[in-house]
């Protein structure tokens, strides 16, 4: 198999995943920019001239005929050559500034956190937080798997992120850690994380049986959460977590002030970050993902090994949110529909909106939305709180290993 | 050795989330509590 057979192969991959997020069987928002991206860095490779080349290797004097792009150079540290290379490449501005810091994640968090009503939470945060810690199963148990597999403390972290089905979390936890493996490991969670949508249902029909699935949940003593609980719970939460794990603050911070922004009734910064922030940030996360997988980069041989742990962690999350639903079912005296733990696996609000359509499909008038939000939003929290915990333990356990 | 310390770790980080997750739940109760009882307060006076 010769280069140019597998640069076309990569071609053919990107066109596919254009095809398949026009189709909607791929996030659009992500897999169009994603996959024009990857077409275009893969064909257009052309013969660097001897000074860029150098910047782009990092060497004295390059090779003659090196080859590379006018996209981006994601692996130049020398400030010397970035100041170049920022002048040449179109989209090195963007990666240096925005993108290998983690700000384009904390864009999205901050949209996130302005789609977020955390009253859902707030009415139920016990039952809320246990099913969401239950489906983050996925996220630890993948941990250990990773490093029996031959993977490093750090690889095998960041790729255990995937498990909590959050796109920013990934991408920050693996750029904290992983900086090597950040692109596939990123490409992989958000190629998967569009595959949710068609899987989860599948996963429930094979762990709940019929009769349970159309179970209708007794509702509890119905609490009214006003914008200011609502706030100061933002307020708090964001102090507390910050507190606890400096090293995620910039992710509490992004998520506590989109909540806090939304219920401040700030309109126009709501309006802001809900479209022009969350849209542009999307759009240029996909364009830079797609960019960045060169063939060179994607055909890592540690690629097979996290679609294969990528899908595990998945997987083990969505077996643990529906055991969570399970428990809560016997808890409650058998009142409570266990489907709805599965929207405990955050992907705000893909989960929930998975749960309420199969309990539909059996029992059309039982709503489950608002528990299923509740787990959902929780989700975004406790993997918000696995990232603080991954990225300031782990470097801490690997110094321990070399001791 | 690698995946022992591996198994050990991630028991240790599922315990910690456990634990500030919980605490997360009983601050929000603390706080609604709070806030009811400074609300019910204002409107007694």
């Amino acid at each position: 198999v010769s280069w140019h057979d597998i640069l076309n192969l990569f071609q053919g991959v990107s066109t596919l995943l254009v095809y398949l997020g026009k189709k909607g069987v791929l996030e659009p928002l992500l897999m169009i920019p994603m996959g024009l991206g990857m077409l275009a860095v893969n064909a257009g490779v052309l013969f660097l001239d001897p000074t860029t080349a150098a910047a782009v290797t990092e060497t004295a004097t390059a090779p003659a005929g090196t080859q590379g792009t006018l996209f981006v150079a994601p692996l130049v540290q020398k400030t010397d050559n970035l100041m170049y290379l920022l002048q040449i490449d179109f989209l090195q501005p963007i990666y240096t500034f925005a993108f290998s810091n983690g700000l384009i994640a904390c864009f999205v968090f901050m949209g996130i956190g302005v789609l977020l009503d955390v009253g859902y939470v707030l009415a139920r945060p016990f039952l809320s937080l246990f099913l969401a810690l239950c489906a983050e199963l996925g996220t630890v148990a993948t941990f250990p798997i990773a490093v029996a597999m031959g993977m490093s403390f750090r690889d095998a972290a960041s790729v255990a992120m995937v498990g909590c089905a959050d796109g920013p979390m990934v991408l920050f936890t693996s750029l904290m850690l992983s900086k090597d493996l950040f692109v596939p490991i990123t490409v992989v969670a958000y190629l998967y994380l569009g595959l949710t949508y068609g899987g989860y249902p599948y996963l429930i029909k094979f762990l709940v049986p019929r009769k349970l699935r159309g179970l209708k949940s007794v509702p509890g003593k119905a609490i009214k959460i006003s914008s200011s609980e609502k706030l100061a719970f933002a307020v708090v939460a964001c102090a507390v977590l910050c507190l606890l794990f400096p090293v995620a603050a910039p992710l509490f911070v992004s998520l506590f002030l989109g909540v806090a922004v939304r219920e401040s009734g700030l309109h126009h910064f709501t309006d802001f970050i809900s479209s022009t922030l969350l849209y542009g940030a999307t759009l240029f996360l996909g364009l830079l993902l797609g960019v960045l997988c060169e063939a060179g980069t994607i055909l890592n041989p540690k690629v097979l090994m996290l679609l294969v742990l990528g899908i595990l962690a998945l997987l083990l999350s969505g077996i643990g949110g529906i055991v969570g639903g399970y428990i809560v079912y016997m808890v409650s005296g058998r009142k409570f529909n266990p489907v709805i733990g599965i929207a405990g696996v955050s992907c705000v609000p893909t989960t929930a909106k998975i749960a309420q359509k199969c309990v539909a499909e059996v029992t059309p008038d039982a709503l489950i939305l608002p528990e299923a939000l509740g787990a959902c939003i929780s989700g975004v929290i406790t993997s918000a709180i696995l990232t603080g915990i991954y990225v300031t333990l782990i470097p801490l356990i690997k110094v321990t290993e070399h001791l | 050795m690698g995946t022992t310390t591996a198994i050990t770790s991630a028991l240790m980080i599922y315990g910690i989330a456990a634990v500030i997750s919980m605490f997360v739940a009983v601050m929000i109760k603390a706080l609604y509590w709070a806030l009811q009882f400074i609300q019910r307060k204002g409107k007694k006076q």
